[in-house]
């Protein structure tokens, strides 16, 4: 109806489409040919896109020889775990912050802000120590504990403002009707901000999974993730790259489903007509 | 004694048992009993590989080549010995953060380690892993020590003890594209001067052929080839006291020379890492690559090489009128310091097993690199590798300690990394480089 | 409770009463805040005051004796006069400013583009995801090489194009910045434009159909209703990205190692160099302290703006 788009508005917009798509996916491009490359072609000049010798052998070695399946599983338990905590940690508080108006709570949002301005390092290497000593070191559980201080307060923050963008009028509504504050926010408040919970579970699934440091400082032989798997194809010498580049496709595809099912659930909010006037 | 009685020891006793068997499968969950006292080696009876039955040893190993000798023996050894040995495959970068992790945490998550040459100062001094003297002296007999060509003894050795077993030797050598070098009408260079010279005749930028590719990027790459070169020129980063001496006149002069060799190099040469050094070589861009000798079998592997047939290998250019010595590096192989003793004592026995001349030659076969003269001088393994014999005099001449051992030597390696760089891309003088090198290093000795 | 004089009972009344709605207000606000607090203090507090303690101290992480000697605040005047840690700073100034303006631009452009909810639109948005998927080192590690002067992809076509690249983008010193930029740009614009996405989803549709009636054109539209009702968004995707921002650490690793010379050498690279290869702890806890304050400024300027904002 309003959306009438002339055919040059359309051409333009698909134009800028495709130079965004070239942007974004050549270098995923190169990987996923690399990865069925030999090695003396990956480098090839001129760059060979289309046209090259195709093989298989490095699928072969990767699933011969490392343990990318115990990687990519350890990599799904902990990215999970990570997000299902944080979610269900960082949501409510989330809700809590944005419809508030005690200033202390509001105070407390900002410690979680804090988190996100430390710098990695400096929690790390004290936590790596109180995991030590409580013998946690190489377990899930470490990584995700740590991963979900930081994921739950970028998902905090996040919530805070979808939930500030709800009209609080339906809530007050069904605050007469003699609703709880809980139910209100279970009810009312969530299914508004479906797009928000969505854009924060990706962020934060996205955050575990491809996180290299804490892995690297935190996890055993057993729990290593695809990051850290990724790296070995990186010996003193030289570097494998069809390796490496097969290794990347495995970390990209999980991510990949995981995007595309909940891409769908970036609807349109249900605001419409709710409002008022 | 009465049946109560009785019944509450073998009570006891079944739960000693049971402790034991549960601290011995969870090494990560108790921190073990002090480990045996710097040169003190476990007081265990049996020296054979019986000790190895049901234990479990866990290797953390660098991809480099040797990888897939231990892929391939690793199955052999757990046949021979009734142990079970896993391997944690980490590339450059995750192996030095997960060891360090692994001692100054006290996890003993590693039992056995692949220990880069330049990390024996610092593994020595920080008592990370077991010093093997006492092992050696009591296994002299099988171990036949002179066998072992002398220079591979760096592989480990600190201040008197041996820190790290040798495991694969790498000799510095000077890889040319046969081809390219025919074309030009050039013999390959036997000293550094002739290094330059054949370099710059060579280069051809037009047609994008060069005569050198060097190691250029900032941080460890520069650092090692520039070391490498300082070797070469007879030239020493450490001075008679063994502290650092960067900004002396004879390595300002290198430095320069250092310079001179970049403008026969590729035009990103100053970026690279070693991975790239070793496309340019492999496409056959380039026609001259000094390098590792390991990396040698790879140019004969069509499926990684564009320059199968065209390569061979010199020893290494030294300048003109110096006594020759070559530039040796590789890995040993060391054993936890936090294991507990029955793991150090199967530990040991793997290194011996691995490091017996018949395993030997299945090692070289593998991909591995050589530590024996045995080994070296086999006919068989000469048939197959022809290169080995040069091999041999470079090893014989070989220079493990141009690249300090020293515990420093990430500071050294830093401070020349950062400015040798800047140098080359034209922010500083040669002069100022190491002035500012030497002056860091300085700075933040320990 | 009714007494002769109304004046001051009422008065009490309106107090209790408040106090009485503030607690059965926000009692259910807190018990929704709480899990999550208890959990961030007690796992974080301890490594965050380790942190600030250490600052404190001349501490060598490998030192077998585990020496920390108390040296009060001189870590802290040490940064301030040391020309590395000044450098670095600015460096870490332009390269969030850089990283964070194009980002917002290039999502808010996207997200745009890509609102609706066609079958192809959709999958063209997760695809677009896939560059953040992998870890920032890796990324690093393969635009290196793309970006290699002699056989990299880019620098061909460049060439191509007439363009000479010298070393090559990470090796020359009027490039490196910008290259490297450019990565950043790559791996967490779709994330911008998720963040957008999501904002553009909850905007009410009757201001639109308002102005489509009044007609106004699509760009009017979008510049005088959509920007304005997003601003709390961009606000806070603004906020979210320059923090991350601030603590890039692992595609400068990757790519330049701070070079060439130190053009690229963030403050966060700075602190892993002193901290992992002089295992000067004391100093490096010192070095994060101050990039944590620096980051907090900047933060409360967000905020301040995110607060007027919401009233």
């Amino acid at each position: 109806m309003m959306n009438k788009t002339s055919p040059l508005e359309k051409a333009v917009m698909a134009i800028l489409i495709v130079l965004a798509i070239t942007f974004f996916m050549m270098p995923v491009f190169w990987l996923v040919t690399t990865a069925f490359k030999f090695g003396r072609e990956a480098f090839a000049i001129p760059p060979k896109w289309l046209f090259f010798d195709f093989t298989l052998r490095n699928f072969q070695e990767v699933l011969a020889t490392s343990k990318t399946g115990q990687f990519i599983l350890n990599s799904i338990i902990i990215s999970t775990g990570a997000t299902v905590l944080s979610l269900v940690l960082g949501v409510p508080a989330g809700y809590a912050i944005a419809r508030s108006n005690s200033r202390l709570l509001n105070l407390s949002a900002y410690f979680f802000l804090l988190l996100l301005m430390v710098p990695p390092v400096a929690m790390l290497i004290p936590f790596y120590l109180i995991m030590r000593d409580i013998h946690l070191l190489g377990s899930y559980a470490a990584l995700i504990i740590l991963d979900t201080v930081f994921d739950a307060a970028f998902v905090v923050w996040m919530m805070r403002s979808y939930f500030a963008d709800v009209p609080k009028e339906i809530e007050e509504a069904a605050f007469v009707d003699g609703a709880s504050h809980f139910s209100a926010f279970l009810r009312i408040a969530l299914p508004l901000s479906i797009p928000g919970v969505v854009a924060a579970a990706l962020y934060v699934i996205i955050y575990s999974w491809n996180d290299f440091l804490f892995a690297l400082m935190l996890t055993s032989p057993q729990t290593k993730t695809i990051p850290l798997g990724i790296l070995s194809s990186f010996s003193s010498v030289e570097v494998s790259w069809g390796k490496m580049a097969v290794m990347c496709l495995f970390a990209i595809a999980p991510a990949l489903i995981i995007s595309l099912f909940l891409n769908r659930y970036f609807v349109q909010g249900v605001t419409m007509g709710a409002t008022k006037g | 004694m009465n049946s109560k009685r009785w019944r509450k020891l073998s009570f006891l006793f079944v739960g000693v048992m049971i402790l034991g068997l549960v601290s011995c499968t969870a090494p990560a969950a108790v921190a073990p009993p002090a480990a045996p006292a710097a040169g003190e080696a476990a007081p265990v009876a049996a020296v054979g590989l019986e000790v190895c039955k049901g234990q479990n040893l866990v290797l953390a190993s660098m991809t480099d080549q040797y990888i897939a000798a231990f892929r391939a023996l690793i199955p052999k050894f757990e046949e021979a010995s009734g142990a079970t040995v896993t391997m944690d495959e980490l590339g450059y970068v995750d192996l030095y953060q997960k060891l360090i992790a692994d001692f100054v945490g006290h996890t003993a998550n590693y039992d056995l380690m692949t220990v880069d040459i330049v990390w024996s100062g610092e593994f020595g001094q920080n008592k990370y892993t077991l010093p093997l003297d006492t092992f050696m002296e009591r296994d002299q007999a099988e171990l036949q020590l002179d066998d072992i060509l002398p220079v591979a003894w760096t592989l480990g050795e600190w201040q008197g003890a041996h820190v790290a077993y040798p495991l694969a030797g790498y000799a510095n050598v000077l890889n040319y594209n046969k081809d390219l070098l025919a074309q030009a009408g050039i013999e390959p260079p036997k000293t550094q001067e002739e290094l330059l010279a054949a370099a710059e005749k060579l280069t051809d930028a037009a047609k994008g052929t060069f005569g050198i590719a060097l190691l250029g990027a900032k941080g460890s790459a520069v650092a090692q080839d520039y070391m490498s070169w300082v070797q070469q020129h007879g030239g020493s980063i450490l001075d008679d006291n063994g502290k650092a001496a960067l900004n002396t006149p004879e390595n300002v002069e290198i430095l320069k020379f250092f310079g001179e060799l970049f403008k026969y190099a590729p035009p990103g040469a100053t970026d690279y890492w070693w991975d790239q050094r070793e496309t340019a070589f492999r496409t056959g861009n380039v026609a001259m690559m000094e390098g590792w000798s390991i990396a040698r079998a790879g140019y004969e592997n069509p499926d990684l090489s564009s320059i199968v047939g065209k390569a061979d290998l010199t020893s290494a250019p030294v300048k003109a009128g110096m006594e020759p010595q070559y530039g040796f590096g590789g890995w040993g192989i060391g054993i936890n310091a936090d294991s507990t003793p029955e793991e150090q004592a199967c530990a040991w026995q793997f290194i011996k097993w691995l490091s017996s001349p018949e395993i030997q030659k299945d090692w070289l076969r593998n991909d591995g690199a050589p530590i024996r003269r045995s080994t070296m001088t086999d006919p068989e393994i000469v048939a197959a590798y022809p290169w080995m014999p040069l091999l041999l005099e470079s090893f014989e001449k070989g220079d493990g300690d141009y690249r300090p051992r020293i515990p420093q030597y990430s500071l050294i390696q830093d401070a020349l990394g950062t400015h040798v760089n800047a140098f080359l891309v034209g922010q500083e003088t040669a002069e100022q480089a190491l002035e500012a090198a030497q002056k860091q290093v300085d700075d933040n000795w320990q | 409770m009714v007494n002769s004089s109304n004046q001051p009972t009422t008065k009490r009344r309106h107090w209790v009463a408040s106090v009485r709605r503030i607690y059965r207000g926000d009692g259910p606000y807190w018990a929704m805040l709480l899990p999550l607090l208890v959990f961030v203090v007690v796992v974080a507090i301890y490594p965050l005051l380790f942190s600030f303690r250490i600052s404190l101290f001349k501490y060598r992480l490998t030192d077998p004796d585990q020496v920390q000697t108390f040296i009060g605040l001189s870590n802290y005047l040490r940064a301030f006069l040391d020309p590395a840690v000044l450098n670095a700073i600015k460096v870490t100034l332009v390269y969030v400013a850089g990283t964070v303006i194009v980002e917002l631009v290039l999502g808010l452009g996207l997200a745009s583009l890509l609102a609706s909810e066609m079958r192809m639109t959709r999958t063209i948005r997760a695809f677009l995801l896939i560059p953040m998927a992998l870890p920032p080192l890796v990324v690093g590690l393969v635009w290196k090489s793309l970006y290699n002067a002699d056989f990299g992809v880019i620098p061909y076509y460049l060439k191509q194009i007439g363009i000479g690249v010298g070393r090559g983008p990470l090796a020359e010193l009027g490039w490196a910045m910008p290259a490297v930029i450019l990565i950043d740009v790559w791996q967490w614009a779709p994330l911008m434009m998720i963040i957008f996405l999501a904002g553009l989803k909850s905007l009410p549709v009757e201001p639109y159909e308002a102005a489509y009636a009044d007609g106004a054109t699509r760009w009017d539209r979008f510049a005088f209703i959509t920007l304005p009702l997003l601003k709390p968004t961009i606000l806070l995707a603004l906020l979210l990205r320059t923090m991350q921002s601030f603590k890039v650490f692992d595609t400068i690793y990757a790519t330049t190692g701070g070079g060439p010379g130190s053009v690229t050498t963030v403050l966060n690279f700075h602190i892993y160099t002193v901290g992992m290869t002089f295992f000067d702890m004391g100093y490096a806890a010192a070095l994060a302290n101050i990039l944590m304050v620096i980051i907090a400024v900047l933060s409360i300027v967000y905020i301040m703006l995110l607060e007027r904002q919401q009233l």
